[in-house]
């Protein structure tokens, strides 16, 4: 226990002698939906959100949950599954460095996947709650926000057509999201 | 209604027998006012003329006592006036307030809460002042008058004539100099309010201000009031003073033809000197009754005005009564019928059109549709929230319209979508509604109110029991309260330990003498123990000249200042510029109530060396080092260095204080309870890590446990229903302050019950119990009409109604509505399903 230590600091952090806000407020400068914004409200986002450490298998959210988080791999990998009938189906991988769930911080959706820990995973977690609590303080943010969140789903189309649209004509039908 | 009432009826409805005292006293004293004049005329008519010095002794004592007991009385009417105009306007302001708070939420809409707030506090305070003086000051002032002008004509009628004769002037002129005063102070009443919604809506949007930089544009809109203001008070003031100072000359001009008549008729003759003497005296004691008649007058005159405008201003009639002139009460069953139903605003923007539906007591409707249709507006007409335009909605057969605000708070519970938590504990505001039906604040009415029983049910039923746990289990205990509870406390800790310890390793920072405790304070750190010495207290250290001397001599004093420093420049970084909420500083150091003094003191030691800080500012930088939590305050990191030194002096703080000062310090024995820590550190004799929901969760399940078994857990629950939730209840998650919310609507047991979307901040699990709870406890109990924002809670209801733009487009079972395939059909399947 006593090697535990009080928080999930990687080793990196603690040679630099950066507290964990510091840290903190370095992650939200390289995530891109954040990076854009001015440092008072980074600061804020930085000091307000929390380290949660998964053990492997740990379930970080569940499909059909309205938990309104978004999460950032600081060490640690972690599964996306997607749950059909009693199959579970894993869809991808996130590893160190990954930002997930951003949507779910500005709408009340239920998730559409699982995220479960692959093995000891340490997160920086931002909840709905503190986000909104930023934006009032700080409410010129939101439209920068919104708009690197538009221009995420729009690149994620404009990749798909281009990688996989030709190719795919079962895919075609389900295009479009970029012009909701 | 008050606004109807004339400032006078406060006058009249004040307490008579203070108004009768006060006349008394008033009589009395312009009886002591006329005897110095005729001691004056005696002591030198009679006295000296006659050279007797017995006399002059009597005459000169009475004058004394008229003058002391003048002036006694004269205090006594100022007091009783002062008490009376206070009264008046304590009264002033409760009844308005009442008056304010029934008045329609469209007045609201418009109204700024600054005008409100200074109408209340300060524009009615000339009003108190003049409802004081209103008796006292005419009457003493024109008796007074009457008294010495009738004292004049007895000594010389010719020459008080005379004396007169300016009067009629000052009295025709002054009131016109005063009806342009009163105009200009309309104005400023007007202009002040003004400026009192600028400031708040500035001070609302300051962060535009700020993003924007428009300080420019901003004092140049407010500058325009100010100087708006500026010349209406200096024309107000202008009209006042020229008023006094016309006043004023015409008196002085009294003597120069008393002086030249009076003189004339002397060197004749016929005028004794004494008489003169006393007539000049009399005509100078005119003076300050006139003055003050005429200060009244303005008071007045302002009063009037500024009384005047605040009542037109909350001229509005509330829409219902309050309560049933016979003070009846109905109580209904619950069947709501809707029949036509419109409601319309402002230039024909129809938000409700012909809305029919029925329910039965006990029924349950779900209202469902995208946003804007009109759902959350009709369940609001429903509970006389918003007054519908047209058509009918009666509750068992009686009109809502109609109802008084005392039969919907007993027959309808609103659940709103963002419900308001107010300023008080857990308890008061779970029993807030039952509360509001009581007749009286009386302890008899009191025992009315819910249990303790019925209030934990319903704690666990909308699922805010383990939260307010929580808070029981955040209690810190005095060392000489809970005796019994403590020593079970101490069992449980045993048990704890023996079959959790390992376990729950991960979750819990357990007190080790050997390791730094990451989530205790440096001065928990340093002492390891309870305090039995007042002087050892965690709070008391700082101060604490031996504890002091100690870090000294430890060498960790500097360290522990340049900690704060570091502290208090990264606090004031991050929060510097935010608004006092305690959201914010839950993990700063530094509350809420200190941050503008730490603020100032990172200003004034900006740049300077250590050694340079003085004294004072180097003790509220160790007194935040001190309260020092690495676990919590995670703004600074605290350095390995430190960290040993401080688990050295530990050791050597132990030895000292056993040698030195024993027994004023108990180290941590799992035997001992530690009356400075709470609960929850007392049962797990160590400290939680960190407040993440899973953690709390895993700690929280063993500790229920445990209480059950020791037959505790209600007595904890019920320290934690007096957890103080702050103003506005800050102090609460989203989802706790809806759960008190739903809970207290609850208790209230209401036949009908309006859900405004009232679980939208609550988890999946949350959610999913309410909406058991629905379907069980409350069917056919309450009529339940229920706003929901999602699709999935709805089959359990008896009917279901999809709204578009204002209208009820399908209404039914929800296997009906399905099967027809129509608007819910969509909304289900659609592309929303997940939402």
């Amino acid at each position: 226990m006593q090697e535990r230590g009080y928080c999930m600091n990687s080793f990196t952090e603690q040679e630099q002698g950066l507290s964990e806000y510091q840290a903190n407020l370095e992650i939200f400068m390289q995530v891109p939906l954040f990076s854009g914004l001015p440092l008072d409200p980074l600061k804020l986002l930085a000091y307000l959100s929390t380290r949660e450490s998964y053990k492997a298998d740990e379930v970080i959210f569940q499909q059909g949950e309205v938990d309104g988080n978004a999460y950032f791999i600081i060490t640690g990998k972690a599964r996306l599954i997607l749950d059909e009938n009693d199959s579970k189906k894993v869809i991808k991988e996130y590893g160190e460095g990954d930002f997930i769930g951003g949507l779910s911080l500005f709408c009340r959706t239920k998730r559409l996947f699982s995220l479960q820990a692959a093995a000891k995973t340490v997160c920086l977690v931002l909840t709905r709650e503190k986000l909104e609590k930023t934006l009032e303080q700080f409410p010129g943010i939101t439209r920068k926000i919104l708009e690197e969140i538009l221009a995420t789903v729009y690149q994620w189309e404009f990749r798909f057509v281009t990688e996989y649209g030709r190719n795919c004509s079962s895919c075609l039908g389900a295009l479009g999201v970029s012009l909701v | 209604m008050i606004t109807k009432r004339p400032l006078f009826y406060w006058v009249k409805t004040g307490s008579m027998k203070l108004q009768i005292l006060l006349l008394i006293v008033i009589v009395v004293t312009v009886g002591a006012r006329v005897v110095p004049l005729e001691m004056q005329k005696n002591i030198v008519n009679k006295a000296i003329a006659m050279r007797r010095v017995d006399l002059l002794f009597m005459y000169c004592w009475l004058y004394l006592a008229a003058v002391v007991l003048a002036g006694g009385l004269k205090y006594a009417s100022a007091v009783l006036q002062t008490y009376i105009g206070q009264e008046a306007l304590s009264r002033i302001r409760k009844e308005l307030y009442a008056h304010i708070l029934t008045l329609p939420h469209d007045f609201f809409r418009k109204a700024s809460s600054g005008m409100i707030v200074s109408a209340l506090v300060t524009e009615v305070a000339t009003a108190g002042e003049f409802v004081g003086q209103a008796v006292a000051v005419p009457l003493t002032n024109l008796l007074t008058l009457i008294a010495f002008a009738a004292y004049m004509f007895y000594l010389n009628p010719l020459m008080a004539l005379l004396s007169f004769v300016t009067y009629p002037i000052v009295i025709i002129i002054v009131p016109r100099l005063q009806a342009r005063s009163n105009r200009a102070n309309k104005q400023r009443v007007d202009t002040t309010r003004k400026i009192s919604s600028k400031i708040g809506e500035t001070i609302t949007g300051i962060h535009e201000v700020h993003a924007n930089g428009s300080y420019r544009i901003e004092n140049r809109k407010y500058g325009g009031y100010v100087d708006q203001l500026f010349k209406i008070r200096v024309i107000w003031i202008l009209y006042k003073q020229g008023a006094k100072a016309l006043n004023s000359f015409f008196q002085n001009l009294g003597p120069f033809i008393l002086f030249l008549v009076g003189g004339w008729l002397a060197i004749n003759g016929r005028f004794d000197l004494g008489a003169l003497v006393a007539f000049l005296s009399a005509y100078e004691k005119l003076y300050d009754p006139w003055k003050e008649l005429m200060d009244f007058y303005q008071i007045y005159q302002d009063a009037h005005v500024s009384y005047g405008r605040i009542m037109e201003y909350f001229d509005v009639a509330p829409p219902h009564l309050l309560e049933a002139p016979d003070g009846k009460v109905q109580q209904f069953e619950g069947t709501i019928s809707v029949k036509d139903v419109s409601f319309t605003v402002g230039n024909n923007i129809n938000l409700l059109k012909q809305i029919n539906l029925e329910l039965k007591p006990g029924n349950q409707l779900a209202l469902v549709g995208f946003s804007g249709s009109g759902k959350s507006t009709l369940a609001q007409c429903i509970a006389q929230l918003y007054d519908y335009t047209g058509g009918s909605i009666r509750i068992d057969g009686a009109e809502v319209f109609e109802l008084t605000k005392k039969d919907v708070a007993r027959n309808i519970g609103v659940v709103a979508q963002a419900p308001y938590i107010f300023d008080g504990t857990i308890r008061e505001n779970l029993l807030y509604s039952c509360e509001a039906l009581l007749d009286s604040d009386s302890p008899e009415e009191k025992e009315k109110l819910p249990g303790l029983d019925e209030m934990i049910q319903v704690m666990q039923q909308v699922g805010i029991f383990v939260d307010v746990l929580r808070f029981g289990l955040n209690k810190v205990i005095a060392a000489d309260q809970e005796k019994e509870l403590v020593q079970k406390l101490i069992r449980i800790r045993h048990n704890f330990r023996k079959e959790f310890g390992e376990e729950l390793e991960e979750y819990v920072e357990f007190f080790d003498l050997r390791s730094y405790l990451y989530f205790s304070t440096v001065a928990a750190n340093l002492t390891f123990g309870n305090p039995n010495a007042d002087e050892f207290a965690l709070e008391q250290l700082p101060s604490n000249a031996y504890f002091l001397d100690f870090l000294d001599r430890a060498q960790i004093k500097n360290p522990l200042v340049n900690l704060g420093r570091e502290l208090t420049e990264q606090a004031v970084d991050i929060l510097g510029n935010l608004p006092p909420d305690e959201a914010f500083f839950q993990n700063s150091p530094i509350s809420i109530d200190e941050f503008d003094d730490y603020k100032a003191l990172i200003l004034r030691t900006k740049g300077l060396r250590l050694h340079e800080i003085s004294d004072e500012d180097r003790h509220m930088l160790l007194r935040l080092a001190l309260r020092f939590v690495p676990g919590i305050h995670k703004m600074v990191g605290l350095p390995k260095m430190l960290e040993n030194l401080l688990l050295d002096s530990r050791h050597m703080f132990m030895g000292t204080v056993a040698k030195d000062r024993p027994g004023a310090v108990a180290f941590y024995r799992m035997d001992d309870y530690i009356h400075t820590q709470t609960v929850l550190d007392n049962i797990l004799f160590g400290k939680p890590r960190g407040d993440q929901p899973k953690a709390q969760d895993q700690v929280n399940q063993r500790i229920i446990q445990l209480l059950i078994e020791e037959d505790l857990l209600e007595r904890v629950v019920e320290i934690g229903m007096n957890f103080a939730v702050g103003t506005k209840g800050d102090r609460l998650s989203g989802g706790q302050k809806q759960k008190l919310a739903i809970g207290r609507i609850f208790l209230k047991k209401p036949p009908v019950l309006i859900m405004d979307e009232a679980t939208s901040a609550l988890d999946n699990r949350s959610q999913q119990r309410i909406q058991n709870l629905l379907e069980t406890k409350w069917k056919g109990k309450s009529t339940v009409i229920s706003v929901v924002h999602r699709l999935d809670t709805i089959k359990g209801f008896d009917k279901v109604a999809v709204m578009k733009s204002g209208k009820i487009m399908e209404i039914g079972s929800y296997e009906e509505l399905i099967a027809r395939k129509g608007l819910l059909y969509e909304l289900v399947h659609g592309a929303r399903a997940g939402a």
